[in-house]
């Protein structure tokens, strides 16, 4: 279970990240957070595994305050809560099955690892997890040879490699075209039902956010403006949460069912891209 | 778009006031009569006239007859000596690259994240890469005594900093989104390197390596004109006896073998990068 409780963090430069966030996520949940970029989701989910740090309140992650973790510590939680990034963030140079064992480090010794020794059961893991994301034929290809989609589905098994409890996804999609963009949420939808990792995704497409998600949180200006089941959840909640009239842009489209709302963006449209 | 582009011509009014011939004629030769200023001090200050070069040349002669013809007895124990010196410099260059490994991750912003560390580490570097190589060689002669270990030593220092900078350098290019990832899954920094980071810089480190390995070659023949062993040793000696048919020998051998190795370094080289 994840608690944020009157979490805020004001950046260096005095930028308002996150103002009194006060969410619960229970275990198993598939949560989306939407927002315009610039709203906090980022913040909000790095904060989870303290890639950013808040600056006030307390962030409970399984009954224990993790904004005072350091070091060793701070390690340990890291290893139970994967990540996926919009850039996937690879090592290009390294083949499929390296990145994918990569996952495993933080349950690795850091001598074992340097030398390249992962247990039999390491690898096995590791292989299971890209066939869990059917790219395992791709297994001794360098990552960088890969298309966009197949590099993020190589992120999600690196994610998977690392059994972790939570998966933070930070806009997993952004960088994908819109079929390649479904492809990965249904992994991410099917990995979540089926090992019931809690999983949070940013995103900041409404077709999408609708489509996948059990429950969405919109954020505007590091605050939390809307939480609720993603069936309470109209274009009308979306207006409200960006705060501005739905665009074309705000929709990824590429599936069946959002043909109109493609149209009727596209009516609207002629404000330009951001 | 295509119009704009042509160019005008000096005919259309408009440009022409543009070009302003006075003002970039005068200034190039307001640039041209003080270099020509600097060239005149600075040769009378040293004595140094083109007089001087064509009397030198014309020395030519004297000297190629002492050089030729070259005398081949020497060959055997300047190969010997010659091989001492790529001794030389693969073990200074072996331990360099082993050594610039931590030194040039502490000298890399994006890893090493303490600032007076970096600080002292660059600053270090630095002081070492404006040393020259023959100094160096002085000071470890004069340290260790005549011979090859003070050269080693000398090569090392020098191939060091060097290695420092370019290989920092490159660290401070690279893609810092894999190591995010790795801190994100609990890695500690050490993974992190080994995994995010060496493989993004392992073709250029390689490729340095080896190039600090040729420049090393070379310097080894300059630092053992003052006693740092090796064949620029040997070389010293003959030229203190006079031999000239031997040096010119040596001089050759040395050639041969530069290229030879500065070749086959390229080569390899051209196929890691």
């Amino acid at each position: 279970m994840i608690e944020f409780k009157d979490v805020s963090l004001v950046y260096p430069n005095g930028t308002q990240g996150l103002k009194d966030v006060n969410i619960t996520i229970e275990d198993g949940e598939f949560v989306v957070i939407v927002g315009l970029s610039g709203a906090g989701k980022s913040t909000l989910i790095r904060s989870i595994n303290r890639l950013v740090s808040p600056t006030s309140g307390e962030l409970i992650v399984d009954n224990d305050n993790i904004l005072k973790y350091r070091g060793r510590k701070l390690r340990k939680l890291r290893t139970k809560i994967g990540m996926i990034f919009q850039n996937y963030n690879l090592v290009r140079r390294s083949s499929v099955f390296k990145n994918v064992l990569a996952g495993r480090l933080g349950h690795t010794g850091t001598l074992r690892s340097v030398f390249n020794f992962f247990s039999k059961d390491d690898k096995a893991l590791a292989y299971e997890s890209l066939k869990r994301v059917n790219i395992e034929d791709k297994l001794y290809s360098r990552a960088d040879e890969l298309s966009g989609g197949q590099q993020q589905r190589v992120s999600i098994a690196r994610v998977l490699t690392q059994k972790p409890k939570y998966i933070l996804a930070d806009e997993p999609v952004a960088s994908l075209d819109p079929p390649t963009s479904h492809q990965v949420m249904k992994y991410l939808k099917k990995i979540n039902q089926e090992d019931g990792i809690t999983t949070i995704v940013n995103l900041h497409f409404i077709d999408m956010a609708m489509e996948y998600a059990d429950r969405i949180i919109g954020m505007r200006a590091g605050e939390v403006v809307f939480d609720g089941p993603a069936s309470e959840v109209t274009e009308k909640t979306f207006e409200e949460i960006y705060g501005r009239s739905i665009r074309d842009e705000d929709f990824v489209g590429g599936a069946e069912e959002d043909q109109d709302d493609s149209v009727k963006g596209a009516e609207e449209d002629g404000e330009g891209n951001e | 778009m295509v119009k704009e582009m042509n160019k005008p011509s000096l005919a259309e009014d408009k440009y022409a006031p543009m070009l302003s011939p006075w003002r970039v004629k005068s200034k190039i030769a307001i640039i041209f009569f003080i270099v020509l200023f600097f060239l005149f001090f600075s040769s009378t200050r040293t004595g140094v006239d083109f007089g001087t070069l064509l009397s030198g040349l014309s020395n030519m002669g004297q000297i190629t007859d002492k050089l030729l013809p070259p005398n081949w007895g020497i060959v055997g124990p300047a190969m010997e000596r010659l091989i001492e010196t790529i001794h030389m410099a693969i073990i200074a260059t072996t331990f360099a690259v082993l050594v610039v490994i931590p030194v040039s991750l502490l000298a890399a912003q994006n890893i090493n994240s303490n600032k007076i560390v970096y600080n002292i580490t660059r600053f270090i570097m630095n002081i070492l890469r404006t040393i020259p190589d023959i100094v160096l060689a002085v000071i470890f002669v004069g340290l260790f005594g005549i011979g090859v270990f003070g050269g080693i030593v000398a090569l090392f220092v020098f191939s060091l900093g060097i290695l420092a900078k370019l290989i920092s350098e490159t660290i401070e290019s690279i893609d810092m989104e894999p190591v995010e990832a790795m801190r994100a899954s609990g890695a500690s920094t050490i993974q992190a390197i080994a995994f995010a980071v060496v493989p993004q810089v392992l073709p250029q480190f390689s490729s340095f390596s080896l190039y600090v390995f040729e420049i090393n070659v070379r310097a080894s023949v300059v630092i053992g004109l003052v006693g740092a062993g090796g064949i620029g040793n040997l070389m010293m000696t003959r030229f203190g006896f006079n031999d000239y048919n031997s040096v010119f020998t040596i001089i050759i051998i040395i050639f041969v073998v530069v290229v030879l190795i500065e070749y086959i370094s390229g080569k390899i080289r051209e196929a890691i990068v």
